[in-house]
């Protein structure tokens, strides 16, 4: 794994525009995009459709070639076909050869790497494992359900053990669990020292994962910097205690009257709809066959 | 169709080939040039070099291991695809045929080219049409699936991608050939009645030079009797109309190869049943396939009667006239047609009507030089022959050999055209790739190239296109001449360009119609190296370089997700 302080990913003066058939301009993609990812970050890319986010990512794989500007991915540029040795790519759908099953998916890609059949076959077991298709390895993939495709797809980009994982809309298509899984497994990429950029406008996905982010809206950028840095409201203050009686919940208003800070919201938190079904999977997981109540859910447990 | 097909120059084919490669790399060298300045300027030789650079790292930079992966990738799909529903259609096909196609004619040698043609030609159009049809939507597929696009941002180089398909249909395409070629033979062997098997051989035939002499003996053509005149000429019985061969080349060692097996099967065969034993084989064996032309009746129930005669090439002293023979024109065996003739001939001496011995090699042929001279000896009746109705026939070789040598050539012919099914596929869509590689293969098949090279040569009337509609315009006859002047001289000019493509246009085209091997063993010949197999295998690897070149260059130039 690469220690080095230097950018896994520089963009200088990056422009793209798509031409009609005769040389005529249709659209400008992305315009003028500067930006750097350091290694070992997980850098999201946001954006509503159509600003430019995909365009990038596969200007970064050579897939598309730059209208003008540089790009250099760990150290090459874009066209260089030798710094895919250290890439992994999931695309927004993934495209894969659907007459395979996963077992012999992941072994196609393993020998586009030249890995020996056992480092094939050792790998794939752990990834078929990693992703939790274990159950499906033997099925064609057009067989598979969107989550399991997107599992097999984020197998597929790690199959080379890049250094560099680019994921477009990640959890796309996926439901809470999927999603939640897609997350983890992003997050224990990032923990392995791997370098992670991915672009979706599921911003509550990017929130709990990126460590920065660059907006993009219509093609230029927009907004860059720290997740923490760029959410943090300055000039608010949040406690969150185990549950106050109403006598002390009187005497926290005393203080802050005495200290003339203004209180904008005091009562019991609710979870979000995302924890809740969580919740709901988990205890009928461990609970089959019985309707839940609520006090099933305040005892769930094993939902992180 | 000729069995006497000229020998490939190798040597010149391949300085054309060379003239070509340099023209057609000039021509994308030069063409990428302007491109590039047109885009960017004085700075656009900097990127043509780039790019060039890139291209030899690619090239030199092939790993087989992804080829075979891809290759791997192909034939797996092909499979899952149901590709191989195409032995249903090949068996449904042989379970039935025997039914129309058997018992079809009495001649034996008719029967065995019935079904050679109908089972070599059946695998033909299975397999030239189902593999090069999926080669042709392959990659569009596969590109527009996008699977491709997750192949290529592994790396993976776009040479890797066009080779690792290449491979992977040929692979597909030599496996069903295989089993194909396979079952057909046992299929032909099973199916050809006992009493045809003699005739599924595969004949040598060596040729000679053809010269003619008129009625007093003097150098001539031959005649015309107006009844076929583009292929045979006729001499005229009972004068001194000659058709003389000449052979040379020939050495004893060749001829004698096998002697001793030939003839012990020939007694075995006398002592089995002498009825139906065949001719006894000479050291030197002379087949035969003359035209008798009658020029009044006759005696209807003989047929006409020939001569040959052996005459040493370089001294012209000796001269063995070989037995009077009848001409057997409708003759149901091939071997009803072959003279043998033995190592120590005893003859009659013309001048001196005196009995002699001579030896074939050491009187008739010592330097490996023979003339053969044929007569006709029915007076006002004539014998019609060309070059190669006379020839040679070396010993046999198995009907096997001609058989899987034609294999050979429908998988040479099938390669070329998944080659170009794939180049083909590498930069237009999968319909698009159909109908190119399809239309390349009709005009290199068919009288269309032959037409293309006769205008090319000047041998059609009428001049270009541009003369052409200008005498449909004009009610012009073509053999009228067009009054010389400006106009004519454009109308040159403007032919002369068309003219210029379509040079252009018959070289590119692949000539298909050197592939044609099915027809020397449907009629027991065995496929000739030097005329038949050697173009066809020199035109497929022809086409590798110029086939990578194209497909490589569209691969990497092209973006992949161009919108």
């Amino acid at each position: 794994m690469s220690q080095s302080t230097e950018p896994v990913i520089q963009i200088r003066n990056l422009s793209k525009i798509y031409r009609d058939f005769w040389g005529r301009k249709k659209v400008e993609a992305v315009k003028s995009l500067s930006l750097d990812v350091k290694p070992g970050e997980i850098f999201g890319l946001l954006g509503p459709n159509g600003s430019g986010k995909t365009t990038t990512m596969k200007m970064l794989l050579g897939l598309l070639f730059p209208s003008s500007g540089d790009i250099k991915v760990l150290g090459k540029p874009a066209h260089d076909v030798e710094k895919n040795e250290r890439i992994g790519y999931l695309p927004e759908e993934s495209y894969l050869y659907r007459f395979l099953n996963a077992e012999e998916t992941l072994d196609f890609y393993g020998r586009l790497f030249k890995m020996s059949p056992q480092q094939r076959r050792q790998r794939r077991d752990e990834l078929i494992e990693m992703v939790g298709i274990k159950h499906a390895r033997k099925r064609q993939l057009k067989e598979y359900s969107k989550g399991m495709t997107r599992r097999i797809g984020l197998a597929q980009a790690l199959i080379n053990d890049p250094e560099l994982v680019l994921l477009d809309e990640p959890t796309s298509g996926l439901d809470p669990l999927g999603t939640r899984d897609m997350k983890d497994l992003i997050s224990r990429v990032r923990e392995q020292g791997k370098t992670v950029v991915m672009c979706s406008h599921l911003l509550a996905d990017v929130q709990d994962v990126c460590d920065r982010i660059a907006i993009l809206y219509n093609g230029e950028l927009k907004v860059l910097g720290d997740v923490s840095e760029l959410l943090k409201e300055q000039e608010e203050t949040e406690l969150l205690t185990s549950k106050l009686s109403p006598e002390a919940l009187k005497d926290v208003q005393a203080v802050l009257d005495k200290h003339k800070v203004k209180l904008h919201k005091a009562g019991q938190p609710s979870s979000s709809l995302e924890e809740l079904f969580l919740r709901t999977v988990q205890t009928s997981k461990e609970r089959p066959g019985r309707r839940i109540v609520q006090e099933d859910l305040k005892s769930g447990t094993g939902v992180s | 169709m000729s069995f006497d097909a000229p020998n490939f120059d190798f040597l010149m084919s391949l300085g054309i080939f060379a003239l070509v490669m340099l023209g057609f790399f000039v021509l994308v060298i030069g063409l990428s040039m302007l491109g590039s300045f047109m885009t960017y300027g004085t700075g656009g030789f900097g990127v043509v070099m780039q790019n060039f650079q890139r291209a030899l790292i690619d090239f030199f930079s092939i790993s087989p291991k992804r080829i075979g992966a891809i290759a791997d990738l192909t034939i797996k799909e092909s499979i899952r695809k149901k590709t191989l529903l195409v032995f249903v259609i090949f068996a449904i096909l042989f379970m039935f045929a025997g039914w129309f196609i058997g018992g079809t004619t009495d001649r034996p040698d008719l029967q065995v080219r019935v079904l050679v043609s109908f089972v070599l030609k059946t695998i033909s159009w299975l397999v030239l049409i189902v593999i090069p049809l999926l080669a042709c939507w392959g990659l569009p597929t596969d590109i527009k699936i996008r699977s491709l696009h997750t192949v290529i941002t592994k790396p993976v180089r776009r040479n890797e991608v066009y080779l690792g398909r290449l491979l992977g249909y040929s692979a597909v395409g030599t496996g069903v050939l295989a089993i194909m070629g396979l079952v057909g033979y046992i299929w032909i062997v099973r199916q050809t009645p006992t009493a045809a098997q003699k005739e599924l051989i595969s004949r040598v035939p060596v040729y000679g030079l053809m010269n003619f002499t008129d009625r007093f003996g003097r150098e001539g053509t031959g005649i015309n009797v107006g009844y076929e005149w583009d292929f045979r000429s006729y001499i005229e019985g009972g004068t001194k109309s000659k058709t003389i061969y000449l052979f040379d080349g020939l050495s004893s060692d060749s001829l004698k190869s096998n002697y001793s097996a030939r003839k012990a099967k020939y007694d075995k065969a006398l002592q089995a049943n002498a009825e139906s034993a065949p001719p006894e084989p000479g050291v030197l064996n002379l087949e035969y396939n003359f035209e008798a032309f009658r020029a009044y009746k006759g005696t209807l129930d003989k047929r006409l009667s020939a001569r040959l005669i052996l005459v040493n090439p370089d001294d012209e002293k000796v001269r063995v006239p070989l037995p009077v023979f009848e001409v057997k024109e409708f003759s149901r065996f091939n071997e009803e047609k072959l003279i043998a003739v033995p190592e120590e001939i005893t003859y009659r001496d013309e001048e001196s009507q005196q009995l002699k011995t001579a030896n074939l090699f050491t009187d008739i042929m010592p330097k490996g030089n023979l003339k053969v001279e044929v007569e006709c000896l029915d007076p006002g009746q004539y014998l019609g022959m060309a070059r190669p109705d006379l020839f040679i026939r070396m010993p046999d070789k198995y009907f096997a050999t001609s058989y899987f040598k034609s294999i050979f050539g429908i998988w040479l012919q099938l390669t070329l055209m998944i080659m170009l099914a794939v180049t083909a596929s590498c930069f237009v869509k999968g319909p698009v790739a159909t109908l190119l590689t399809f239309s390349l293969v009709l005009v290199g098949m068919t009288p269309l190239s032959t037409m293309m090279f006769q205008m090319l040569q000047g041998q059609i009337e009428g001049g270009g296109p541009a003369e052409a509609i200008y005498r449909m315009w004009a009610h012009m006859n073509p053999s009228v001449e067009i009054q010389a002047g400006a106009f004519s001289y454009f109308l040159k000019i403007i032919d002369g360009i068309a003219l210029g493509f379509l040079a252009v246009a018959f070289f590119i085209v692949p000539g298909f119609v050197n592939f044609r091997m099915v027809e020397y063993t449907a009629n027991g010949f065995d496929v000739p190296w030097m005329s038949s197999l050697l173009p066809a295998i020199a035109i497929t690897l022809g086409y590798v370089i110029p086939c990578l070149v194209i497909g490589y260059c569209s691969l990497t130039l092209r973006e992949m997700e161009a919108k």
